[in-house]
């Protein structure tokens, strides 16, 4: 009966994985580390670098309030709105930079790719959840706060198989 | 009535009819809806009913500029979310007349392939569940990780990667790529042998999909399905080989096809494909020259006005997009021609005298996306 | 704006001060007098001429000379027997852990990890426990949640459904001997009546699913009606090598007559088409159609939410517990472990005691331990398929009961007929080849 032995083999493979590393993330224990340090975009050569998308982080010393970023998400989530700072830099004549609401962002990095001035990059920091949709949207002070995120596990692979460690 | 003429049944047999509903909220069946009618357990008529994910995906594409699409237009196939902006991609370059570096080509193919096989996983993960198989809804889900695990090194983002770009990708791959790609793309292909004895060669399995669903090559070609469903009922069309785009017309790879035309064969096509995406990538990653990986555009890159049509084998079949253009930075019109939506009238010639049990291993055997379908 | 309310410490007070009062209140009128009343005057069984109630048999419960004696007392009641041991109580709890059991084992073949994190913060020991308390957290949002009603549905049925699956699931056990004594109906006919029981399921199953009013559970109760009623003709039959070798239908007599051989030995095909069967009338994966998810979305149980679902799950594991037990007693031996008694060793303890009082025997002790241990074994091979096959479809399904495992079962009787005969095991033991 082929039936039969086609059934053993099932069996043997299935009890075989019995024997080899759960593979699952136990997230917050365990954290993934992500390469690099972030999307980040440079003008000069027209070309982004390697990094996570997760939240932004504004450079207060660069932006100089050109809107390009807020123009480029019109068109996909309209998520990003200028507001008026209380300081003024010496870059910044219209004293204006993007706040951005992380519950309409896509995080697709289009408005780094759109800033001409090294002011707008992403980070690692995906933890942005909040009680009430007004605490999603972040401020240029909120903003230019480097986050700690901390990544701890990547994928191992040894001969006992596959697993986050 | 009204009724279309695979749902009209006679009128003697009206009162042991039995119409069911397997619609968008069933955990069988996607945001789709399937109105079958059942004769104890012999379906005799099935309407496939799709529509309910409709958002008006190429209409919202005329409101927004090329490089704005980039994130709009990969959502519809959000799995496979490169290989629904390649076609996009490539016409605009037609359009505009913007050139791609060498560089670039290889890592789209790198990324188009990794998607299909991030596809196929998540494909090969819900037929396993529909056919009530739990660890076959396990094991590729899990495995599915190394792929994303490489796609988010890449690209900076798990699922929605938005790399594609008219003019090349959107930023290079980072510096231990191909370490970490070869290795685990080696403990995936190893995964991959494990899939074969308890799911492919379970006589059970085989007991549901062997002969179940048969599609003869000339009904596949009559009711025009594409992909991996017409390369198992016998017909060898590949896009990749017949119009190949970027770099395919360089690399080493073979299409399958097998000549059964039932549902064992559509669900043995992808684990094939899913050897065959590994081969590529790492062809690809020893072919790749370097340089650079974008060619640098304004933010509002345009063409003269024209018209392009780019096709794409993407992981359930041909792809194809339309573009006109009038001149301005945004799209005058686009049409996606998707291969879920071309597999509809195979449903109901297919389920039409099948039993009910069969049902699930038609219907997603024929690779069928419901959100892709609706755009 | 925010929806979330400023905390006030005037509100705060207010409400602790508003619940002290009237836990005071409650408390000093209606649950002290209750306490009185139950403590004083509920009249407790007779113990040495003295009337008793629950103070009284509390107070002897500290002194070790008269409480060891009560609870020796209580472990020979049919109501514990029925209530505790081997009874509800103990299949209930037997099937939580195999619940937990299965949700570990399959996640551990597919590479993943099961419940985690019930229980994990709760005590600095609970970090190794991995969700052990993930049942008890099921079971509260079970407890919580609420029982929807369809429109049109047959309301005494739909209500009464569940609870007789779960009445039909304990009756099976009360056959089952758990240990040598220890069972709680010792009748003549027992298989008989466990077959008996087993002929009630499809027909709840089929009132469930009619009394829903729905299409989902008509398709699903059919299918359930279909393969249970195939099914249940090859169960008979692979028992019936085991009547014929044993002679009795006492399951305990049974149990006492594999002390030779285990009749798994002398009967394989006759074990492995009941554990088929068994699988069939349980349904489990590959046979659970009745619940096929991606057809029928959940069957003949589709409508049931909240408790009901819970107690549906409850019969369903308690049934397979309960096969699972019928299969050790039939097959595997019962309680018998395979080593004999005299393996332990002469300084042996002669039983278990508490302050002098004899509870259990050695022999009871090391019976029900192997009794739950092959118990459990036999649950975990029960579970092992879903883990590894996918549903089967109906034609097959009752294409392979009602040909081949009928097949099989008779080629099951013809070989118990011929050792029989041979003289290798049968009612008297082994004696020479019989003649005609």
């Amino acid at each position: 009966m082929s039936g039969a032995s086609g059934m053993f083999k099932a069996i043997e493979s299935g009890t075989k994985h019995l024997i080899i590393r759960r593979f699952t993330l136990r997230y917050p224990e365990q954290k993934l580390k992500f390469v690099g340090d972030g999307y980040q975009f440079d003008p000069k050569m027209g070309v982004g670098i390697a990094g996570y998308k997760g939240r932004h982080i504004l450079y207060h010393d660069k932006c100089t309030g050109c809107q390009l970023c807020a123009i480029a998400c019109e068109g996909i989530a309209e998520a990003i709105g200028m507001v008026k700072i209380d300081k003024t830099w010496k870059h910044n004549k219209k004293s204006i930079m993007p706040q951005i609401d992380y519950g309409k962002c896509v995080f697709c990095g289009l408005c780094v790719d759109a800033c001409p001035f090294y002011a707008l990059f992403m980070t690692d920091d995906y933890e942005l959840a909040a009680y009430t949709k007004e605490h999603l949207i972040y401020t240029p002070d909120q903003l230019s706060i480097k986050p700690k995120y901390q990544g701890n596990v990547e994928i191992k692979i040894d001969d006992q198989g596959a697993t986050h460690g | 009535m009204g009724l279309p003429p695979s749902m009209q049944v006679e009128e003697s047999e009206e009162g042991r009819i039995l119409t069911i509903s397997v619609g968008p909220q069933h955990p069988g069946s996607g945001h789709f809806r399937l109105v079958v009618k059942v004769d104890g357990d012999i379906i005799v008529g099935a309407d496939p009913d799709p529509g309910y994910v409709h958002r008006g995906e190429e209409k919202m594409c005329e409101y927004r500029n090329y490089i704005q699409n980039i994130p709009h237009l990969e959502r519809p196939m959000i799995a496979d979310s490169c290989g629904i902006l390649y076609p996009f991609c490539l016409g605009v370059e037609d359009i505009a007349n913007i050139p791609v570096p060498e560089r670039a080509k290889y890592i789209r193919v790198i990324l188009a392939e990794l998607n299909r096989c991030i596809f196929e996983l998540y494909w090969l993960g819900i037929y396993g569940i529909f056919l009530g198989h739990s660890t076959m809804f396990m094991w590729p889900m899990g495995d599915r990780e190394l792929l994303i695990d490489l796609a988010e090194a890449a690209t900076g983002a798990r699922v929605t990667h938005a790399y594609f770009v008219p003019g090349g990708v959107r930023n290079d791959l980072p510096e231990n790529f191909k370490e970490r790609a070869i290795r685990q793309l080696d403990y995936f292909k190893h995964r991959l042998d494990q899939y074969k004895d308890i799911f492919y060669n379970n006589p059970l399995f085989l007991d549901r999909t062997k002969g179940v669903g048969v599609l003869s090559a000339q009904d596949a070609i009559n009711l025009g399905v594409t992909g991996p469903v017409l390369r198992a009922s016998g017909v060898k069309h590949d896009i990749r080989k017949i119009e190949p785009y970027d770099v395919y017309d360089q690399l080493d790879f073979e299409a399958y096809s097998m000549n059964s035309g039932d549902s064992y064969a559509r669900a043995y096509i992808p684990l094939l494909e899913m050897y065959e995406s590994i081969n590529i990538i790492k062809q690809c990653l020893e072919k790749m020259p370097s340089g650079s990986v974008r060619t640098k555009l304004g933010p509002n890159p345009r063409g003269a006005a024209g018209e392009s049509f780019k096709r794409v084998e993407a992981g359930r079949g041909e792809l194809a997009y339309y573009l006109v253009s009038d001149g301005t930075p945004k799209p005058y019109r686009v049409k996606l021609s998707v291969p879920s939506f071309r597999q509809i009238p195979a449903m109901p010639h297919l389920l039409k005298g099948a039993k009910l049990a069969d049902m699930p291993a038609i219907y997603w055997s024929l690779n069928y996306w419901p959100v892709e379908a609706d755009r | 704006m925010a929806t979330v309310q400023e905390f006030s410490f005037a509100e705060f007070v207010k409400s602790i001060l508003w619940l002290t009062f009237w836990i005071l209140v409650i408390f000093t009128l209606i649950i002290l007098p209750i306490i009185f009343i139950v403590l004083f005057y509920v009249p407790a069984p007779e113990i040495a001429g003295i009337e008793m109630n629950p103070y009284l048999l509390l107070t002897m419960l500290v002194n070790p000379e008269i409480g060891a004696p009560l609870i020796n007392l209580t472990l020979d009641q049919p109501l514990f027997r029925v209530m505790v041991f081997p009874g509800f109580t103990f299949a209930a709890l037997f099937a939580t852990a195999i619940i937990f059991v299965e949700r570990k084992f399959l996640a551990k073949m597919q590479v993943r990890v099961g419940p985690y994190y019930a229980g994990r913060e709760v005590f600095w020991w609970a970090r190794s426990l991995e969700g052990l308390l993930q049942m008890l957290a099921d079971l509260l949002k079970l407890l919580g949640k609420e029982v929807i009603l369809p429109s049109g549905a047959d309301k005494p049925i739909f209500w009464a459904a569940p609870v007789v699956l779960v009445i039909a699931s304990s009756a099976l056990i009360a056959v089952i001997p758990a240990g040598p004594g220890w069972v709680i109906a010792d009748i003549d006919v027992g298989l008989l009546v466990v077959f008996a029981i087993l002929g009630f399921f499809p027909l709840t199953a089929l009132l469930a699913s009619w009394a829903s009013n729905s299409k989902y559970p008509f398709i699903g109760g059919l299918r359930a009606l279909h393969q249970m009623i195939a099914y249940e003709i090859p169960l008979i039959l692979s028992v019936l090598g085991v009547v014929i070798l044993s002679g009795q239908l006492n399951l305990s007599k049974i149990v006492a007559a594999q002390e030779p051989y285990w009749y798994i030995l002398l009967l394989p095909i006759g074990a492995f088409v009941f554990f088929i069967t068994a699988l069939a009338e349980l349904e489990r994966v590959p046979f659970d159609l009745p619940e096929a998810e991606s057809e029928i979305v959940a069957g003949w149980l589709t409508e049931y939410s909240g408790m009901s679902y819970g107690l549906i799950q409850l019969a369903s594991y308690i049934k397979l517990y309960a096969l699972a037990g019928l299969f050790v007693t039939l097959f595997l031996g019962g309680w018998m472990g395979p080593l004999p008694l005299a393996f332990l060793g002469p300084n042996a303890p002669s039983g278990v005691d508490m302050f002098g009082v004899e509870l259990l025997t050695t022999q009871e002790a090391v019976g029900i331990l192997w009794f739950v241990v092959k118990t459990f074994g036999i649950s975990v091979l029960m579970l092992l398929p879903r883990g590894i096959n996918p549903r089967i479809r109906i034609d097959i399904l009752l294409r392979t009961g009602w040909a081949k495992l009928i097949a099989l079962s008779f080629i099951n009787i013809f070989i118990a007929l011929a050792l029989l005969y041979l003289g290798v095991a049968g009612p008297a033991g082994p004696v020479g080849v019989i003649s005609p």
